[in-house]
């Protein structure tokens, strides 16, 4: 029974490390302008928002700015952040689409009314984050096709698509009401699923790899100004 | 004698067959027929912002809370979105945070508030990322506001149209995408109406007057038609005095009412109840 568990759990292992050595190859970039000196002290917060304020193609997934939240405020040099969600809700209605600061000129008239700041100060609010840009499937080709009988199953063909992910962070600094600077990640990569029987689906993790990307820029950038 | 000697394991799977077929059939049948029911739920944030000083009474009738948009949207069925019963929640957060005092009242007059606003919904539409060709799910929900004096009598009344969106990526339905773009859109008429409630117009005449009484709506008396009267007919002066007092009086009712029509600013911190005239005032 022991040995039978044992061999279970291995037969898991290897699957599970198969599938991950199964994963597309993702091609990423990222880049980032300074415009000012950054620095993060105890007690200090960044948000991570997404830019809503109209309908547009650029409009960052949920996911990803949850996955960039997640990733800048975990690791070791992880900084404090606050969710998009509590962030929004303890300044409404400032930072609702139609009535967000589209640039760092409308910060300063925000920040002079005394309820504003005071919640602010609350939150420890340094940085606050913007982010744009979508990941996009594009270029699939090839097809398959799965059939059921009643004597089995299966799927025989090959399919694959490229994606591209491209987001911007854009960095303000509350506490001087300006643009400290702006991250920027690409990232692309070919997901394959060849079918013979069983379909291998080897997936570019490209969304993935590019929050990676921005989150560790971003902790760099403004701890390391 | 005849016997009937059918088996058992033939006709069982046709009956089988038949039965599973008439579910299949039904299911298919009601996801055709189906409404696709959205209910706008959560929790709407206390706007942060220096408070408008008003005591204002907070009229949600039953249309209101009991609103539901329908619409059938050719290829993708019938929709009913649920926005009422959220109401009583949300004006009462935003109430907390935009006016100084506010009471929910049942009627649109009441002597304890300074006056009463009634918020009703005019119209209601939405989008599917089908029609639009787009990424979104969308909402618009054209709000009208009306501001009675605490007598009751109308001091004006102002639309806010809101807007709602949400990225068909993010949610895994279409009732979830929509419920989203509700959501979204009942925050944008909370935003809206926060930061601009003391610039609207109407809001903001009343309020620089002090909050005055407004004279009643004058209802015309029926006209009987008569018989012409060479004798009993009106002299021309009589009649142009007569035509300039009814145009004085449909300015006045389609008019924000000026300070001169309505009491005084106050001074003490109370305000009398008794609706006063023009003429009092003047």
């Amino acid at each position: 029974m022991n040995v039978l568990s044992k061999y279970t759990m291995g037969k898991y292992c290897m699957a599970a490390i198969i599938m991950m050595s199964l994963s597309g190859c993702v091609t990423s970039t990222v880049q980032q302008i300074r415009e000012t000196q950054t620095s993060m002290t105890d007690g200090d917060s960044v948000v991570i928002l997404g830019r809503r304020n109209r309908p547009s193609q650029a409009e960052a997934e949920l996911d990803f700015i949850d996955c960039v939240a997640k990733n800048v405020g975990s690791g070791n040099n992880g900084l404090q952040v606050v969710s998009e969600q509590q962030f929004v809700d303890a300044l409404f209605p400032w930072f609702e689409p139609r009535t967000a600061p589209l640039n760092t000129n409308e910060l300063p008239e925000l920040l002079q009314q005394p309820l504003l700041a005071e919640r602010l100060r609350q939150i420890g609010l340094k940085y606050l984050v913007w982010v744009e840009g979508s990941t996009q499937r594009s270029a699939q080709s090839g097809s398959l096709s799965c059939t059921a009988t009643p004597g089995g199953a299966g799927c025989f063909g090959f399919l694959t698509w490229d994606s591209d992910s491209s987001y911007e962070a854009s960095i303000w600094d509350t506490h001087t009401a300006k643009t400290a600077g702006r991250v920027s990640t690409d990232a692309s990569g070919t997901s394959y699923i060849p079918a013979i029987v069983i379909p291998i689906p080897i997936i570019a993790r490209v969304q993935s790899s590019a929050c990676n990307g921005l989150a560790n820029q971003l902790k760099q950038f403004v701890q390391s100004g | 004698m005849n016997t009937y000697q059918g088996t058992p394991t033939c006709t069982l799977p046709l009956l089988l067959k038949r039965s599973l077929l008439c579910v299949f059939l039904g299911m298919l049948l009601s996801g055709c027929v189906a409404v696709k029911k959205v209910k706008i739920e959560g929790v709407f944030p206390i706007p942060v912002m220096p408070k408008t000083p008003i005591h204002l009474g907070i009229h949600l009738d039953d249309e209101l809370l009991n609103y539901t948009h329908k619409e059938s949207i050719d290829k993708y069925g019938d929709w009913e979105i649920s926005i009422g019963p959220v109401q009583q929640a949300l004006f009462t957060n935003l109430s907390h945070g935009v006016f100084q005092e506010f009471t929910m009242v049942k009627e649109n007059a009441s002597a304890e508030v300074d006056g009463v606003l009634k918020p009703n919904i005019s119209e209601v539409q939405l989008s599917l990322p089908n029609q639009t060709r787009s990424n979104y799910y969308e909402v618009w929900i054209r709000y009208k506001f009306e501001l009675f004096d605490r007598s009751g009598n109308l001091v004006g009344d102002w639309v806010l149209p809101a807007y709602g969106k949400s990225n068909k990526n993010n949610y895994g339905s279409s009732s979830k995408g929509l419920q989203a773009a509700a959501i979204a859109a009942s925050r944008d008429a909370m935003a809206f109406f926060s930061i601009n409630f003391a610039r609207e117009p109407v809001v903001a005449k009343w309020l620089g007057a002090g909050m005055p009484l407004v004279p009643a709506k004058i209802v015309p008396a029926k006209k009987i038609p008569a018989k012409i009267d060479p004798a009993k007919t009106v002299p021309a002066e009589v009649l142009a005095t007569e035509q300039n007092s009814k145009q004085q009086d449909s300015v006045q009712e389609n008019s924000i009412p000026t300070p001169s029509l309505g009491t005084p600013p106050k001074t003490d911190g109370k305000q009398t109840d008794t609706p006063q005239t023009g003429e009092d005032s003047a």
